[in-house]
């Protein structure tokens, strides 16, 4: 089964990045083929939705970039997490918990 | 990034935006590259690669677009578009803009001229420090003196009184006292001529309890004001010093007003004009002067000498409700104790009870200005405020119609991608374009209007001294008043405009098909536009024919031909008994002889001026409530009825045996004769002025003289008695001549016949008797003149809207207009079609217009003179020239209609 990120729970997608960014700083496609990866296909980010929301956060100040040299010796921006960044990480993460867990609950429970 | 971070980007990308758009290209292509190249590692072909990476990534613009979204600037940037984009689509259409723009301009101009002067009189508060915490005990409304205990609350109090309120209370930091006259006297710094000076005498608190510091030298202390005639000493205005050289060596110096020397100690900051708005003293003196200033009016240890206003500072924390409880129970404590003596009577006791004091919150400051301007200005405001109604009614019908026109290129725009919200608020931003032009210009003429318009209220040719510039407060009405008329107009014709049946509006040139209901909603408007201007116009007939009844109304007195001439003979240094009244005399006879002078006067008051007054006793008539109420008191000489054309009725006119050792006379007038003897007699019977039966001083009456006005036209007849100078002591200064011929040489007579008499007798204003019954009517011709200015401007307004709709909608309507006359349909039938129905917008708008107009002309009733309301002539009037403007202006469409050649009609569809 695949799911685009338009059918993404609303506001996941940037604690996605999040995550992915918190092992290591990495550029635009990195970020959205690691998360296709992980989720073993079920989320494709395209770039109309993760370019976008790259500069939200890095306006919000969760992320910072910089032009650094690729492996194969091409330019690309990367990305990296900033403390405030890990910090909303740890929220999210943490918020994420509660409501899947209640979700959990709430479709569990016998009538 | 942070907020700072977030802001510092935004501006880099608005003003280097081309980098930021490389680098946003630079970032997708790597992105597509990164994609292709995975994909060939996964095993896919190259071109096929390529083919899903650009599907993958879709339409770069796109992407751009949202990366650009996540910023505030494209906020900016979108506004900055659309601006730029409005600008050039009103340039395209000059003639609506113009129009737009000009009604505009006057409907926002009037408001903020009008606002200007609501907030000066009304609004501003006093520029000392925390004007919050000031009261003022009372209401202010009282100028002068009274001697009797109010049985109300009380607005003047003695310096006693001052003294042991401001000792005794719990509640205040501070009290200080102000004269409620202000008193223009004569004055000279030592060396220089003779100028006229308004002092306003205060307690030595003044400048501490208003916490205003001096800017030059020190202000009045308690010092100053400790015993009578012990201070000596005058703090100037800043205006006054910047007249005389704006130098700091003005300390110190002594200016001799009346014959007395002042030290002047300090000089006032700059703004500050103490605390009545519409007054600027040029001195401040201390309240022990009082008699130096004053000497014909004073009364510092008299304890029923209530000539004082008291203005407290309210100590931090306390509320005024428990304010006014404490000063209450001290002042009756007081009033109880010391006031009626030992054997207070029935009447003193009653009045006790009654007594109170009214603690009003001072921050604005005191004014006689705005008690009379209040109401006018307040109706005026309203007036303006319907006439940008109509304007922005009008604006509406214009954009309803631009809309119309428009709407090919708005369905393009739609069809392009566009959304409606952002259609809507490219539209919005046009309307607020308008807006502010017409906003710039109207705050520029309002900016000297305002200045001319006090001018004209007051009734002198200049404005009386209140700053009228515009402060934040009047900008920032301005400016919400702007974006309100923006949004009001525009709004409606905007989300209309953007409403579309795409198909159709791309396929037919002319769009019909919101036709129908627009066509409603601007039938709808100009029913209300009628409607209002009905209201304005029967409102502006009634102010009209008020004024008219004014000027008609009888004074009684002969207004033509009497010069009125300011005297200060107290500058002459004479006592206040028979030396004075010679002098006053010489003066009367001497100017009685100049040729063309047929009598000469001097008067306490002679119309407008205020008033004397108190109850009268008349021997052998009992009180009841008709024979009570206060008698106009009036101190004249001998020539005063001749002067004033008011002829005896019965008995004599004072004489010159009239004088200070004869029997004291009076002369009444018809009411007073009515009122106590009704058609007995009055001659030989005398009265007594006030209402305590051990006062001795009683008058003979010797004439009747016939009833006038005294203090406004609007009066009704009113008793009144005179008494004659010579028994009466006093400085005048009114000094009234009758004439005929030139008013110019005869007031260069009269300069110099008073010159020889004493050359110490200053001159000041000259005006005329007709000049001042003018100025008492200066605000009822202010209403009226504004009233039908802005009553035929919403007329106009109205008849531009009506010519616009039906030459739209006759254009429209070519083609069926056509087909009917190739039917046989004359040409008068089709111009009755069309007439029939602008008609039928004026009948219902004039239905609509009739309920609101009459129960709106009643708030105005106030203001009427010796006229109903619901006066059916200003209705009549009203309705007719509404009907006959939208007939002419819907008329012209109409002619054009029934020319319409059928042929040429049918041929264009």
């Amino acid at each position: 089964m695949t799911q685009k990120t338009g059918d993404m729970v609303q506001g996941t997608l940037e604690m996605l990045i999040l995550k992915t960014l918190a092992l290591e700083p990495m550029h635009g496609y990195g970020v959205a083929l690691r998360i296709e990866q992980v989720s073993q296909g079920v989320f494709r980010v395209n770039p109309g939705s993760l370019l976008p929301a790259l500069a939200r956060m890095e306006r919000a100040g969760h992320v910072k970039s910089e032009w650094r040299s690729t492996e194969n010796n091409r330019r690309a921006k990367y990305y990296g997490l900033t403390a405030a960044g890990r910090r909303a990480l740890n929220d999210e993460t943490k918020a994420w918990g509660r409501q899947t867990a209640a979700i959990a609950r709430i479709l569990e429970a016998r009538s | 990034m942070g907020f700072f971070g977030n802001i510092a980007a935004g501006l880099r990308a608005l003003v280097s935006g081309a980098r930021v758009e490389r680098e946003m290209d630079e970032e997708l292509r790597e992105f597509m590259e990164a994609s292709v190249e995975a994909k060939g590692r996964a095993g896919m072909a190259p071109a096929e690669a390529a083919r899903m990476a650009r599907i993958e990534v879709g339409s770069t613009n796109a992407v751009k677009h949202h990366i650009r979204s996540a910023g505030w600037e494209t906020k900016v940037e979108d506004l900055w578009q659309d601006l730029r984009y409005s600008a050039r689509m009103l340039a395209r259409s000059p003639g609506f803009t113009l129009v737009a723009v000009l009604s505009l301009a006057l409907g926002i101009g009037a408001n903020t001229a009008i606002f200007t002067l609501l907030n000066a009189l009304l609004l501003r508060s006093l520029p000392v420090e925390d004007p919050a915490q000031l009261v003022l005990f009372g209401n202010g409304k009282w100028v002068g003196s009274v001697d009797d205990l109010p049985h109300k609350s009380w607005d003047l109090y003695s310096y006693p009184m001052y003294r042991e309120l401001s000792q005794k209370n719990e509640v205040f930091s501070g009290v200080t006292a102000i004269d409620s006259i202000e008193f223009a006297t004569h004055g000279s710094v030592s060396g220089e001529s003779m100028e006229m000076l308004h002092a306003s005498l205060v307690s030595g608190t003044y400048f501490s309890v208003l916490g205003v510091k001096p800017a030059l030298g020190r202000a009045l202390d308690e010092g100053d004001d400790r015993v009578a005639g012990g201070g000596p000493v005058a703090v100037a205005s800043d205006a006054w010093w910047k007249r005389h050289g704006n130098d700091s060596s003005v300390i110190g110096k002594s200016i001799r007003i009346e014959s007395k020397d002042y030290t002047i100690v300090g000089v006032a900051p700059p703004g500050f004009f103490g605390v009545t708005v519409g007054e600027y003293p040029d001195f401040w003196i201390p309240l022990s002067m009082e008699k130096e200033i004053s000497p014909g009016w004073h009364g510092l240890e008299e304890k029923r000498f209530q000539s004082l206003y008291l203005i407290a500072r309210i100590k931090p924390g306390v509320s005024l409700q428990r304010a006014t409880a404490n000063i209450n129970l001290d002042f009756k404590q007081m009033l109880r104790g010391e006031y009626v003596g030992a054997n207070p009577s029935q009447k003193d006791l009653a009045s006790i009870d009654h007594a109170q004091i009214e603690l009003t919150p001072a921050a604005q400051g005191l004014s006689q200005l705005r008690q009379r301007m209040s109401l006018p200005l307040e109706i005026l405001m309203t007036i303006v405020g319907l006439v940008l109604l109509i304007a922005c009614a009008n604006i509406a019908n214009l954009l309803l119609a631009r809309g119309a026109a428009r709407s090919r290129e708005i369905a393009v725009r739609m069809a392009m991608g566009a959304r409606r919200s952002r259609l809507v608020r490219q539209l919005l931003t046009e309307s607020f374009l308008l807006a502010l032009m017409g906003a710039a210009l109207g705050i520029g003429a309002a900016w000297k209007g305002g200045q001319l318009l006090l001018a004209i209220a007051s009734g002198h040719s200049e404005a009386p001294p209140i700053d009228v510039s515009p402060d934040a407060r009047v900008l920032l009405f301005s400016l919400l008043l702007t974006l309100f008329t923006a949004v009001l107009f525009g709004t409606v014709p905007a989300l209309r405009a953007t409403r579309l049946d795409l198909t159709g509006s791309l396929k037919q040139g002319r769009g019909n098909a919101a036709g129908s209901s627009r066509n409603s909603l601007a039938r709808a408007l100009i029913v209300s536009q009628v409607a209002l201007s009905l209201v304005l116009l029967a409102g502006a007939g009634l102010f009209l024919r008020s004024l008219v009844n004014l000027t008609k109304a009888d004074t009684g007195f002969n207004k033509q031909n009497v010069l009125i001439f300011q005297l200060d003979e107290y500058s002459a240094g004479l006592p206040l008994d028979a030396r004075l009244v010679n002098l006053q005399q010489q003066i009367e006879d001497r100017v009685k002889a100049l040729p063309g002078v047929e009598a000469a006067s001097f008067s306490m008051f002679t119309f407008n001026q205020g008033e004397w007054s108190a109850p009268a006793r008349v021997q052998g008539v009992l009180r009841t409530p008709e024979t009570g109420g206060d008698v106009l008191y009036n101190v004249v000489g001998t020539g005063f009825f001749s002067t004033m054309g008011l002829p005896m009725v019965a008995g004599r006119n004072f004489d010159a045996h009239d004088g200070a050792k004869s029997p004291e006379v009076a002369v009444i007038n018809e009411t007073m004769a009515r009122k106590y003897f009704g058609g007995a007699s009055p001659i030989g019977h005398r009265f007594g002025i006030g209402e305590d039966e051990t006062q001795s001083r009683e008058f003979e009456i010797v004439g009747v003289v016939r009833n006038a006005k005294y203090v406004a036209l609007q009066e009704h007849p009113q008793a009144a008695a005179y008494f004659p100078y010579a028994q009466r002591v006093q400085y005048f200064g009114n000094f009234e001549v009758r004439y005929s011929g030139e008013a110019q040489q005869i007031i260069h007579a009269v300069r110099h016949a008073i010159a020889e008499v004493n050359p110490n007798v200053p001159i000041g204003s000259i005006s005329t008797l007709s000049e001042q019954v003018d100025e008492s009517t200066a605000n009822q011709r202010l209403i009226a003149e504004l009233s039908s200015f802005f009553g035929l401007l919403a007329v106009f307004l109205a008849s531009i809207g009506i010519y616009g709709l039906m030459s739209y909608s006759v254009a429209r309507r070519t083609s069926e207009i056509g087909i009917r006359m190739a039917l046989g349909a004359g040409r008068m039938t089709v111009l009755s079609l069309i007439l029939r129905e602008i008609l039928m917008m004026v009948a219902i708008g004039v239905a609509i217009g009739i309920p609101v107009a009459l129960l709106g002309n009643r708030l105005a009733s106030k203001l009427l003179y010796d006229l109903s309301p619901a006066d059916p002539i200003s209705l009549i009037a009203a309705v007719a020239i509404l009907a006959g403007v939208a007939a002419l202006a819907g008329y012209l469409p109409a002619r054009r209609a029934s020319r319409v050649d059928p042929m040429v009609a049918l041929r264009c569809e």
